[in-house]
């Protein structure tokens, strides 16, 4: 290699110009800001989080030992029902766990109710029409689910209007009534957890402006934090450009 | 556990039937008044497109570099925004909660990288495509058409998302099979790219965004002020609907609040949708972390997006455009986690039942009893969306077929006339893969655009980094380095399909959680890039040549 061709060399990191140093040390600046928005403030939630459990799982915790040891009363019954159906009451629920809960919660029911063959009738009936429809407005399929609405309520001790109660229908199966063996039992507390228990700390507890706080820094302030990178960039650039008489 | 609730599942038939039913009513049969809106804004775009039609090789691949700096803005934007950001974003955060975030940063965060490492020295270099690109940065034709081999598997891999919502849009409007609607949209997109060429899409691509970002918005005032939220500026106010579901709604006992099937606005508490890494969502924080990242480097790699920067007339304009691209970006992504938070509480009855989920952002407007022509127009935008991003990439993809691998490697004597044939050539059999390719329905729309990420990521994007900011980047290295990405792009892929078809590979558990196709770019792209350094550095050096116009041009 001859003298000259080493005055041609170009390095991010070693910047032979006074424009060049400008723009390394501010990429760099830039690029920390960005780093540790993004990913300091996600390690910060991981550091911090502990797992919470939701007050239903603590309740149906307490109901399960008693439930499990064959002494449950009505009342321990009737708070494990309502913590099932608060996981039923949940969107992504995986099918198998779906039909572990729907197991649970007719055993719990039939378990509580003083006439279960009128309750098994109810819901059986409730199951035919349900499943000759085509349509959920249909007449005789709402009248028979506004029927069972306070039959659940009142077996489950919650108010008609709770929104459990107006889960409840859908989840009691009157052919998984009377058995709930021991395999779909090791599974419940596991299930409920997982359900159950989050990730939580002071960031997800604190709110702003409406938002959980972790929530909004992630999905609306990280973007505005972008946007004013590119804009402080762009200003900066066009600064230098013009200091050092850089032509675009 | 599936063996024992095996005879549950038979006796549970009921509550599956009702799922069935209350998504087939939203769903329903053709829709007349979407379908017109469609039709408008389908003649629209043709219109628009034959009166800025391309009428040379230029005009085709750059569009005469006419286009201002916010105009440019609003094509990147539209460009972007695609049936990923429009349906996808919404239905990975209605899926899987906070970790669907992973996803609107990583596709906005991106913009920054390829600001302030890029844009500039890219539109300053004054190539047409990436592979002119890496084909003179690397002084090597191989390579050039290894790059355009790239562009157009990126292409592909980004197409078949889009085609997959442009199907699910088609599917709701037209009340036909998937199938069906995905071959009629695509047939659809290809007409309308083929005649309109570059310039008329960028042109387009300006009005596209606006009827994209009009679509989107009005619902989401609609249902935040039907609703009893801050309406004025939806994208905060949907916090409320977040905090709401995280404590739980109970049933509104003084208004009679309902969804279109006539369920309560009510909820059990979902924490899981809002808390980190949740374990219902079945994802970790290492996820999270590997998703952001991934879709961030993709970004600043993908040619489609880079040759964007092409369009405008100098490198100041280039900056500026990405941040005004950012910002018109942004305004979709603030709002696009509200349509899951609002689906959320409007399909928790479990008699919605399991609606697809990259169709939620429809649904949710459906369930929040929108004027049905209001929904149309959403539906429509989301074709829209996945229009203006499809065009734009099947002209990234047919460049690359008759620009890169044709003129510059197969015949260099070739007319323009001949040219401007290869591309459409090349547009049309894009077309066709990523037809056949959709109707396998793989993925989530989000997540299979986010291979395309990947792929970018581990492969284009070293090569632009190093062979912009380092001179010492040379030949070998690059070649070392696209070896280095490319293989893991390969084992990545070949194990998220095997899986797909049902086939377990060794160690297929392991390599599915770390290289999971949607974000394997963690590891890749650092990989290529530090093998590229090492190789670089023990082989010859870049000709002087390289170097000085580096220096000269792009760094002066």
């Amino acid at each position: 290699m001859n003298p000259s061709e080493n005055d041609y060399h170009i390095s991010f990191f070693k910047p032979t110009t006074e424009s060049a140093r400008h723009n390394r040390n501010m990429v760099v600046q830039l690029i920390l800001i960005w780093a540790v928005a993004i990913f300091g403030f996600q390690i910060l939630l991981k550091i911090l989080e502990k797992p919470v459990p939701e007050p239903a799982y603590i309740q149906f915790e307490s109901s399960w030992q008693s439930i499990q040891a064959g002494t449950a009363s009505v009342h321990e019954y009737q708070e494990a029902g309502k913590a099932v159906l608060s996981v039923m009451g949940k969107i992504a629920i995986q099918a198998e766990d779906l039909l572990l809960l729907e197991n649970a919660l007719s055993f719990f029911s039939y378990q509580i109710s003083e006439q279960k063959e009128d309750l098994k009738l109810a819901v059986s009936e409730f199951e035919s029409i349900a499943a000759s429809i085509t349509d959920i407005a249909d007449e005789s399929y709402v009248s028979k689910k506004n029927d069972l609405i306070p039959l659940m309520a009142e077996l489950f001790a919650l108010h008609e209007l709770d929104v459990r109660s107006k889960i409840a229908p859908l989840g009691v199966k009157s052919a998984l009534m009377e058995s709930f063996d021991d395999s779909a039992r090791d599974q419940m507390l596991e299930t409920m957890g997982l359900y159950l228990i989050h990730n939580r700390s002071v960031l997800t507890d604190a709110k702003f402006l409406g938002f959980p706080f972790h929530y909004f820094y992630t999905a609306v302030f990280l973007l505005i934090l972008f946007v004013g990178l590119c804009w402080l960039y762009c200003v900066r650039t066009d600064m230098y450009n013009k200091k050092y008489g850089v032509e675009d | 556990m599936k063996k024992i609730l095996l005879p549950l599942a038979l006796l549970s038939l009921p509550s599956l039937l009702h799922a069935a039913t209350a998504a087939t009513q939203l769903e329903g049969s053709f829709k007349v008044g979407p379908a017109i809106i469609l039709i408008i804004i389908l003649i629209l775009f043709v219109m628009v497109g034959i009166v800025f039609r391309a009428k040379d090789t230029t005009d085709f691949y750059a569009a005469g570099r006419g286009i201002s700096k916010v105009g440019s803005g609003m094509a990147i934007a539209s460009n972007w925004m695609s049936a990923a950001s429009f349906l996808g974003m919404a239905a990975l955060m209605y899926g899987s909660g906070y970790h669907g975030l992973a996803y609107v940063v990583g596709w906005t965060g991106g913009y920054v990288l390829l600001l302030i490492l890029m844009a500039g020295q890219i539109r300053k270099y004054g190539k047409y495509t990436a592979a002119d690109f890496i084909g003179d940065r690397y002084y090597s034709t191989s390579l050039r058409a290894v790059g355009a081999i790239i562009a157009i598997l990126i292409s592909i891999s980004y197409c078949v998302g889009q085609f997959g919502g442009i199907g699910l849009m088609f599917k709701w409007i037209l009340g036909i099979e998937y199938s069906l609607a995905v071959i009629i949209g695509g047939t659809v997109v290809l007409t309308y790219t083929l005649i309109s060429g570059m310039l008329g899409v960028t042109k387009n691509m300006q009005i596209q965004y606006v009827i994209i970002i009009i679509s989107f918005l009005i619902p989401l005032f609609i249902l935040t002020a039907k609703f009893d939220y801050f309406w004025l500026l939806p994208q905060i106010g949907y916090g409320s609907v977040v905090s709401d579901a995280i404590i739980g709604l109970p049933i509104n006992e003084t208004k009679a609040l309902v969804n279109s099937l006539g369920h309560d606005y009510a909820v059990v508490p979902v924490p899981e949708f809002a808390m980190p890494w949740d374990p219902a969502s079945g994802q970790t924080f290492f996820q999270w972390i590997a998703i952001a990242f991934s879709l961030m480097i993709g970004t600043a790699g993908l040619p489609h997006v880079i040759q964007r920067f092409y369009v405008v007339p100098k490198a100041r304009d280039a900056r500026w455009s990405v941040v005004w691209g950012l910002f018109f970006i942004s305004i979709l992504y603030w709002s696009a986690p509200a349509y899951a938070a609002f689906g959320k509480i409007l399909s928790a009855h479990p008699e919605v039942g399991t609606l697809a989920k990259d169709a939620i952002v429809v649904y949710t407007a459906q369930l929040g009893n929108i004027h049905p022509l209001i929904v149309g127009l959403l539906a429509a935008g989301g074709v829209s969306a996945a229009f203006s991003t499809v065009s734009g990439l099947l002209v990234a993809g047919s460049s690359a077929f008759a620009h890169d691998l044709y003129v510059k490697v197969i015949n260099p004597q070739a007319s323009p006339k001949k040219q401007l044939l290869y591309a459409r050539i090349g547009t049309i059999l894009m077309a066709i893969i990523v037809t056949l390719i959709a109707l396998k329905n793989f993925a989530l729309i989000g997540q299979l655009v986010a291979v395309a990420f990947s792929l970018a990521g581990c492969t284009i994007f070293p090569l632009f980094l190093l062979g912009i900011w380092w001179s010492g980047s040379n030949r070998a290295g690059a070649i070392a380095g696209l070896i280095a990405g490319g293989t893991v792009s390969i084992i990545a892929i070949t194990y998220f399909i095997a899986g797909k078809s049902g086939v377990t590979l060794p160690a297929h558990e392991f390599i599915s959680y770390w290289l999971e196709a949607w974000y394997f770019a963690w590891f890749g792209a650092p990989l290529a890039i530090i093998v590229h350094i090492i190789v670089s550095r023990m082989t010859k050096e870049t000709p002087i040549e390289i170097r000085k116009f580096l220096i000269e041009q792009v760094h002066s």
